[in-house]
This record gives structure tokens, sequence and C-alpha cells, in this order.
């Protein structure tokens, strides 16, 4: 080994720390590119979007009487963000679907109802509440078996749910929406709700996605 | 192998001077816009794609500070803008802002398709060789940075296209806080939520709004200024002239670029509707391969491998050691280059028609790029044994060619025997028939409960998953051992192979080296 070599090699293992503490020093500025600052330990582990959990009415149960029967809506789901507002609304759009009797609890009234939000779980984009077989297979590449009913589907990568079946969900537990057709991974990011007075309120959201 | 380890470790030792000396060569040798290449430019036209990038590059930079003065970038006011520069910004009867917009737009196409161009020439000439890996490296990551530019610039207009690419591009990060566990690394991105915040970072918020215009618009703007800055301080340290092509060129490339703006002005599509998502919804050209790519796999491999893509090739470069660059004598990187003209040309039109079913055709799509690869081997395999005179046992191609058809049986036995049930297609073609069984007795009995039943009662029809305790089956003979063992001893004895052979030549040159000097000093 030459003495060049040894020069060189002492020089790259003294940098290696400046270099660390440079990178220290611009993490401070980078930060702040993070909309939603959280400060402390917190702020490195939690996730960044902290979803709101403001209670909002979005449908009556009068409008969901027949099976089959769907409202679409918008929740704003409020999160913190780095700016002189301190808040974000973020538009959640949703479907409420009032479920045939035969796939409902009797026991439970809300198992009448699926709520989702309309977000894609595979990449975010709004996906629609399809009726007819014939759309289904002409639109989203999927055919429905018989007896066939009516199914989300997303017009982006086509992904299908069938909001019949249920799948589990990692520390979700069991979610409506199986994904029949398509990429999408899990089926649609679920929200809380409640029924009062005659009326569906949404008492909170999923986390994750782009809203 | 001995003196191959001993070699190994003694490079390591070096690796930081021979990387050095390595990273200055190339460095000198780099090549911005061809402009080493004045003489091929006069009579090869493919050697003038560097100057006509560079200046389709100006004219898009020109068009956009002009269109910056008309353009506001707030979510109520952006498209409206748009619409005043495309209609009411006239000169009597000249739509100026429709001429301004389209040479931006059509601009920002030649530029992706001219950067495109040059990727392949320089890809399939085998430029990157005898030190331009630089040169390569630089016109990829134009490539990409083009693309880029494209994806923010067109959030801008606002309209649909605009929207949806931006949320799916918004969401892919947000895949990476799913990394399995055996990643190295992976659960910490995972614990500290890296996607997320990338995805936040990019938006300026959870949702797309007016702080992701104002962001979008300072990328689109950012992403041509600073490699352009980069490059004007080498044209002003190194001297060189930017473009090597001729006035009657450069007009020529402005003059298709406006006729193209005259007869198809700029499109601007529906407003943007965060509620609304069209159906069919597609991007821009340049991402419709991509897009098609992402139906066909699971959304955190596909991810990866997006962001993996330009990596790949970079790989791919840098194992291409042969100092050869004739066509017929590097047929693996040939079938590599051409497999993704292929494909890109192929994604696009299956996505123009939509046909897309992810059960069917993404298992044709995998073979198929193994299928390419294999061709390349088999004909360098050809090649090696005829240049050194070998026998194909005494070639390195066996281990590739091996690693290959060991990935494509995988593939496909996963896909059509796998435990994926909709996938199975033996258990698919069973499970009407015991569905049916099903309902006779039990009216609301669902195709899970049809496939439970197989996965129960037939084990056979899945060969991935059930052969161990299988009635019929040996244990111990399952498939994924069998692959697993077949991929780890050619990854061994591959490495074994080569790292004798490797030490074996070095001991040669260190030889050859010392009896030089030997015979030197015996003739002093």
């Amino acid at each position: 080994m030459t003495e060049n070599t040894r020069r060189l090699f002492l020089k790259v293992v003294t940098s290696i720390p400046i270099v660390g503490g440079a990178v220290l020093a611009a993490s401070i500025l980078i930060r702040f590119f993070k909309p939603t600052a959280i400060g402390g330990v917190k702020g490195l582990v939690a996730p960044p979007d902290e979803a709101g959990s403001s209670i909002q009415i979005v449908a009556a149960l009068s409008e969901l009487t027949e099976p089959w029967d769907f409202k679409e809506f918008i929740y704003i789901r409020k999160s913190v963000e780095y700016s002189s507002r301190k808040i974000q609304g973020a538009k959640i759009p949703g479907f409420v679907v009032r479920m045939p009797d035969e796939f409902t609890n009797p026991l439970d009234p809300k198992s009448k109802f699926v709520v989702v939000q309309r977000i894609c779980p595979h990449l975010g984009c709004t996906f629609n509440f399809v009726k007819s077989p014939e759309e289904l297979a002409g639109g989203y590449n999927y055919k429905p078996p018989a007896p066939t009913h009516p199914y989300f589907a997303c017009p982006c990568h086509l992904s299908v749910y069938d909001p019949t079946r249920k799948t589990e969900v990692n520390l979700q537990g069991l979610l409506p929406g199986k994904v029949v057709s398509g990429p999408a991974p899990r089926p649609p990011r679920t929200m809380s709700f409640d029924i009062k007075d005659g009326q569906i309120v949404i008492t909170g959201t999923e986390g994750g996605g782009v809203g | 192998m001995v003196s191959g380890l001993a070699h190994l470790f003694r490079g390591l030792l070096q690796a930081p001077a021979t990387f050095l000396a390595w990273f200055r060569e190339r460095w000198a040798k780099m090549d911005l816009f061809d402009e080493s290449h004045v003489e091929e430019a006069r009579t090869n036209p493919w050697y003038s794609l560097g100057g006509m990038w560079y200046w389709v590059w100006i004219l898009v930079i020109l068009s956009g500070v002009v269109l910056m003065i008309y353009y506001i970038p707030v979510t109520d006011q952006a498209y409206h803008s748009i619409e005043r520069i495309q209609q009411n910004w006239r000169w009597g009867p000249f739509p100026i802002g429709s001429l301004v917009r389209g040479l931006h737009k059509y601009g920002a196409d030649a530029f992706i398709i001219l950067a495109t161009m040059r990727v392949y020439r320089m890809w399939f000439s085998g430029e990157y060789k005898q030190g331009n890996e630089f040169s390569f490296m630089i016109a990829l990551l134009l490539l990409i940075i083009g693309m880029y530019s494209g994806l923010t610039g067109y959030l801008l207009i606002w309209n649909q296209r605009a929207l949806w690419a931006t949320k799916v591009m918004a969401t892919f990060p947000t895949y990476l806080d799913q990394n399995p566990g055996w990643i190295p690394g992976g659960t910490l991105i995972n614990w500290t939520n890296q996607g997320k915040t990338t995805a936040q970072i990019l938006l300026g918020g959870t949702s797309i709004g007016p702080a992701t215009v104002t962001r979008f618009y300072a990328f689109h703007f950012m992403l041509s200024f600073i490699p352009m800055i980069f490059f004007e301080l080498r044209v002003y340290r190194r001297g060189f002239k930017r473009m090597n092509i001729n006035h009657w060129a450069k007009l020529a490339t402005f003059a298709v670029i406006l006729a193209i703006a005259i007869m198809i002005p700029a499109a601007q599509g529906s407003p943007a509707n965060p509620e609304v998502t069209p159906n069919p919804i597609l991007s821009d050209w340049y991402f419709l391969a991509m897009y098609h790519f992402l139906k066909l796999q699971d959304p955190y491999l596909a991810t990866v491998l997006t962001v993996a893509i330009p990596f790949l090739v970079l790989t791919a470069m840098f194992l291409d050691r042969r100092p050869e660059r004739e066509w017929g004598k590097r047929q693996i990187f040939n079938w590599i280059g051409i497999g993704g003209l292929v494909y890109f040309i192929a994604f696009s039109f299956l996505i123009l028609n939509g046909i897309a079913d992810l059960h069917r055709d993404a298992p044709i799509w995998y073979f198929s790029m193994g299928g390419f690869l294999l061709v390349g081997y088999v004909q360098d395999w050809a090649y090696v044994m005829k240049r050194d005179g070998k026998r194909w046992y005494e070639t390195f191609h066996l281990f590739f060619v091996a690693f290959i058809l060991v990935c494509m049986s995988a593939n496909t036995l996963y896909h059509y025997f796998g435990d994926i049930r909709e996938w199975n297609v033996l258990g698919k073609a069973e499970m009407p028939k015991v569905l049916a069984q099903l309902q006779l007795t039990h009216p609301l009995a669902t195709s899970d409960q049809a496939y439970e039943w197989l996965e129960k009662n037939r084990p056979g029809l899945n060969l991935w998953l059930t052969s161990h305790k299988g009635p019929n089956k040996p244990a111990g003979l399952e498939l994924w051992v069998v692959h697993v063992i077949a991929w780890l001893g050619i990854l061994a004895s591959g490495a074994l192979v080569g790292l004798t052979r490797w030490g074996r030549r070095k001991d040669a040159e260190l030889a050859a080296l010392a009896a030089k000097a030997k015979a030197k000093t015996a003739r002093a």
C-alpha cells in the first residue's frame, strides 16, 4: 500500500463525520418541507397525517330505504398543516350503501350500511358505484358471477370491490369490499359511523391515502 | 478461489483510490450534448440529437418564461388563466398565446422524444463503454428529469388528467411504508413513515390543493433550471460549442414544433374535479406504458419496480464489461433495449384500447420478458464459445441461462398453480362445479367457501403450497424449496467459479508484470 492510498483512506474516514454533521444541519431545513410538522420523537415515527375526528352528518335514513340505495358524500377531514392556518381540510369522498337484507345481521342496525372512503386503496383515484354488469364488463374488465349485484369499481387501474364480501386487514379487522379484480391490495379504507336521530353520522376515518 | 479472495481483499483496501481515479477519468470524458461528436454529426443525423435536444430545451424554457407571466398558480384560477392564454391572447388574427403554449407543450414532447432516441442510440451503439459511463448516465437522468418536469407541468393546467395523474404519482410513495420484514432497513422505513412523509412533502399536505400547485410550480421550474445551470458552468469552463447543428437545423426543428402547434392547438381537457374520476382516465403519452404496467402488478412491487427501472438500466450498463461495441457481439444488451421499446409500444397500445386482465396477462408478459433475455443469452453464449474456442460448459453463460430458466419456471408455476385463488387456473376451473354442489345444500354458499372446500379436499390443485403434507406427495419436495435451492446453488457455484477464474487471471497479470520488471532490471 502506498503513502498516497493511506492518506486518501484517512481523508475518506475523517470526511464521514463531517458529511454526517452537514446532513444533520440540513435536516433542520428539510424538516420544514414536511407540511405537518410534529415535534420530538413523535414527529419521527407518527404518521404525518393525524386524522382529525370531527363529526359530520352525511345522510338521512329516509334516503336509503331500498336495497342498494346509495349516497355519495364529501367528508372534511381536518389535519395539522405547517402554515398560518395551522389546519388543513382534506376532502374525503365517501359512499354509504344500503345493503340487501340477506347480507345484514338483524340484531345490528349498523350492519345494514356499508360506509367506505371512495379513495381507491391502490393509487388513490375516486372509485364509482357501478350497478350494471354490462358497464362492469365493458369499462372495468370484470364479468360478475350470477346472481349479479352492484360493485365498487375504480376507473384508473380497474380494481373492483365486492361490497357483500369481507376481507381481513391487518389491525383493522374484517372490512367490507373484498377485491375481486384488479391490482388493489386491500378493501377500501373505512369510516367509523353512528346512526343518530335517523341520520348517518361519520365520527372518524381510517388514516393513510391521499385525499 | 483462495487467490481470488486475496485479490478481492487487496482490491477493497485500495478501493477509495481506485474509485477516485475511475471517477476523474469519466468526469473528464463526460459528454453533455454530443459536443464530442461534431464530426459525426455532419454526416450522421443520429449524432445531432444532442444538439437538437439542447436547442429544444432552450425553446421550452423561453416559452415557459413567457407563459409564467400570464399563468396564475392558484387552484381556482389556474384553469381559467390557461383558457385566457389559449383564447384571449391574440394579435389580430394570430392566436399568440395558443402558439406559445403549443411551443412549450410540443417542445417538451420533442425534448422527451429526442432524449429517448439519444438514450437508445447510446445503448445500441455501446457508447457508454470505454470510460463514457457518465455520458449515458446524464442522458438517462435528463430523460427522467424531462418526464418528471412533464408530470409537474401538467398539474399546473389543473384539468382532470393532471389531477388524477398527480394523485397516482403521490400515492406511490405510501407503498414504501409497507416493506416486508425481510428487507434490510425496511422496518425502520415503515416505522418512521418515510413513504407517507414523502407523499406529503410532494403535495404540501394530505391532499391535492393550493399548496400542491405552488410546490409543483416550483419543482417544474427547478427541474429545468438547475441542470441547465450545471451544464452552463461546464460549458463555460471547457469552452465547447453547445450545439453541434447548423442554423438551418435549428430553424427546421423550430418550424416543425411551431407547425404542430398551429395545426393541433395544445389540448386543455376539462377542469379538475376531485369528486369524479372519468372512465377511462389516462396519463400523458410517455407514462402510458408505465400506467399499464401498474395494472399488472401488486402495487408494492409496482412501486419498487418503477423506482428501480432506471437503476436496473444503469446496473445493466455496468454489467456490459466487454470492450466490443459491434452489434453482433453484445446481443444480451441489444435484446434488453429492443424489449424496452417493444413493451413501451405494446403497453401503450393495450392501455389505449382498454385491454388489461391481471390474471390472464401478467404471466404472459413476465414470461416474454424472460424469453427476450434468454434469446439474448443464448446468442451471446454462441458468440463467446466461438470467440474463445471453448465448450459450452466452460463459459460463464451457463449460470445466467440456468438462473433465467429457474426464474421463468418459478414465475409460471406461481401464476398458474399458486396460492392466489383466482390466479390458480386449475382451481378456478374446478370451483364452479363445487359451488354448484354446495349450493344444493346451502343456497347462500359463496365462491370463497367453494375454494376453501377445494383447498381442504383437493390439495393437489395447488402445487405451490400444499404438497408438504398432501396425501400423494412425499414431504420435502415443495416447489418453492426446489426453486430456492436451485437459485442459491446457481448463485453460489457461479460466485465460486467466477472468483476462482478472476483470481487466476489476476495472478497471471501480476506474474506478467513481475516478469516484465525482471526483464527490465536484467537488461539494466
